[in-house]
């Protein structure tokens, strides 16, 4: 589509403006984590003499090690377990009909429209009975169904072509060799946008998190940072330093993915 | 829809009939296996809580195990209604709320069409306009404190030199939720950004070249054409940002102000919070939670009413 002349300088004007006001934070951001404790408090956008001292102390007053390996560690098992349960559950939503399939899927989905806050007091006092508090079974059982994975990656299989099942029943394939075989490694771009998804989900959460662990090992990298921030307010270069640390994992794993995942997005994914 | 008894694949049909009743039997099985662990888990941690927190709403307990709780019927809801922090919490939700429907709903719409409009050569824009969903609320409202740090921070020394005096923001009652609220929108506006364009991926352009012959101008072909059809996604974002809204907010709440100056941030997620896990009131919080699900529900019924009015085309 064609927008008339002024229409389309207004629209660029506007967007510049949005996309500078969410540049110019990160670069404020990005520079402050590389100045020397004597430039960070002077104004000036770059740093004069640029220096790591900040990521070194950063290390040296936090556990900030066992926060990377906690928020890597619990991810990583987050994204292969919420991935496998949610293609499970996508192929018999479609593949089978069986008794009450619409209202189960209509669970479902009706779970994705529940925020955490409604059923986190009666999971808390779960994990205490459990003895979970500390642990990482905390921070990934109770997160590890993904209504949206099931609702993305039940679409994408309803559009895969019959005939290649066909072809593989023929073969004697039963339905789990079908499935892993067959489906899945058809299943790249939604793959790779839920795995973006929940990634960013698990990485950045905060919430819950902030409720199950309270022992420094055991904390992510969010709740050490909130730590860090309360216990030592104003050595902002170091929390900078941190929140460099911290985003970089999420941004480095949508780059990765990205030209599929926006496809996805765009062409056939989240429809309202 | 006609529902099979037993299991059997929806199209390929079986190369042999199987008249054993006991392989009906298993193949019965299969579906629900696969379907298990996540029926499971969405039971144990979903529907089950939200059941949980109803009981947990009428009994005084302070999360204490060796402390037996006690059945006090309804008292809890009154107790939390009549309080101060409750009335501040409810009204501060309306704010939030109101403020997103034009900053989170509305704004990324022109934005989302133009994009649209760019086709490929958008890419750019697309993807500064999604960093933000990126990064955690944690790293936001951190950078955030920094930049509006009232002694050091990057927009006093702006305003500096401008010659003017930077206001604490955050130790400002009328001005600290406005705040919050402008950080959460930085945050997620690309996010809906993106949806809107999957909703506008869906729109054929030749309507649009058919418009253009008759003559049509922008504003036209916006109200006649893109806003009917982009109404379903508009619902969808809607009911989504009035659900989440209190859930975006509670990280910069908990970072930036704990709820105050006077109480004039916090909502009725960090109220839940505050009763649940700070003064240990177990019966508060879930009465708290209660009244957030049925307000959350009344709002979600009036604005699927609403839009659901108008969403009179389908593609």
């Amino acid at each position: 589509m064609q927008l008339s002349r002024p229409m389309c300088i207004a629209g660029h004007i506007v967007l510049l403006a949005i996309c500078l006001s969410i540049l110019f934070p990160m670069a404020i951001v990005l520079t402050t984590a590389f100045k020397p404790m004597n430039e960070i408090y002077a104004g000036g956008l770059l740093p004069q003499a640029p220096t790591l001292e900040n990521f070194k102390r950063l290390f040296e007053k936090t556990a900030f090690g066992w926060y990377i390996w906690n928020s890597s560690g619990t991810t990583f098992l987050r994204v292969i377990g919420q991935l496998v349960i949610g293609v499970l559950a996508a192929y018999a939503f479609a593949r089978f009909r069986f008794p009450y399939r619409d209202a189960l899927f209509g669970l479902v989905l009706g779970a994705m429209m529940i925020p955490q806050v409604l059923t986190m007091l009666p999971i808390y006092i779960m994990m205490a009975q459990l003895g979970w508090f500390d642990t990482w079974w905390a921070l990934i059982v109770p997160n590890l169904a993904t209504p949206i994975a099931v609702f993305l990656l039940r679409q994408h299989m309803m559009s895969f072509p019959n005939e290649l099942i066909d072809a593989a029943q023929m073969d004697g394939a039963g339905h789990w060799t079908t499935l892993w075989r067959v489906i899945v490694p058809n299943l790249g771009p939604a793959l790779a946008a839920l795995t973006i998804i929940i990634f960013i989900d698990s990485w950045n959460e905060y919430f819950w998190p902030l409720l199950v662990t309270e022992s420094a090992q055991s904390r992510t990298i969010q709740i050490g940072l909130r730590e860090f921030l309360q216990e030592d307010m104003n050595d902002y270069g170091a929390l900078m330093a941190g929140i460099i640390v911290a985003s970089l994992p999420a941004i480095a794993v949508f780059l990765f993915f990205q030209r599929r995942v926006m496809d996805t997005f765009v062409s056939s994914g989240l429809k309202g | 829809m006609n529902i099979v008894r037993g299991a059997a694949p929806v199209r390929a049909a079986p190369l042999q009939a199987a008249p054993i009743t006991k392989r009906v039997r298993a193949t019965a099985l299969v579906p629900w296996l696969y379907l298990a662990p996540t029926l499971l888990l969405l039971g144990v941690f979903t529907y089950w809580p939200l059941l949980q927190t109803a009981y947990l709403s009428l009994i005084d307990w302070n999360l204490n195990p060796s402390q037996p709780a006690e059945f006090v019927g309804l008292e809890n809801y009154g107790r939390v209604t009549g309080s101060t922090l409750f009335q501040a919490a409810l009204l501060n939700t309306l704010i939030y709320i109101g403020a997103s429907i034009p900053l989170k709903v509305l704004l990324p719409i022109p934005v989302a069409v133009f994009l649209w409009s760019m086709g490929q050569r958008g890419h750019l824009y697309r993807a500064i306009l999604f960093m933000p969903t990126l990064i955690s609320f944690v790293v936001v409202g951190i950078a955030f404190l920094w930049i509006l740090n009232p002694i050091f921070g990057y927009a006093k020394v702006i305003f500096a030199e401008l010659g003017l005096r930077f206001p604490n923001l955050l130790a400002d009652p009328d001005a600290a939720i406005w705040v919050i609220i402008g950080i959460s929108t930085w945050k997620v506006l690309g996010f809906n950004v993106l949806i809107y364009l999957a909703g506008l991926a869906s729109i054929n352009k030749e309507f649009i070249e058919a418009m253009r012959m008759d003559g049509a101008g922008d504003v036209t072909i916006f109200r006649r054409l893109i806003w009917p059809l982009l109404t379903p996604t508009l619902t969808f974002v809607a009911i989504s940002t009035i659900i989440f809204t209190m859930q975006q907010v509670f990280t910069p709440i908990d970072l930036m102000t704990e709820g105050g100056p006077s109480n004039s941030t916090t909502n009725l997620f960090y109220m839940i919070y505050q009763y649940s896990f700070v003064t240990f009131d177990v019966g508060g919080g879930a009465a708290g939670t209660m009244i957030l699900f049925g307000f959350l529900m009344i709002m979600a019924f009036v604005q699927f009413r609403v839009l659901d009015r108008r969403a009179q085309y389908q593609q």
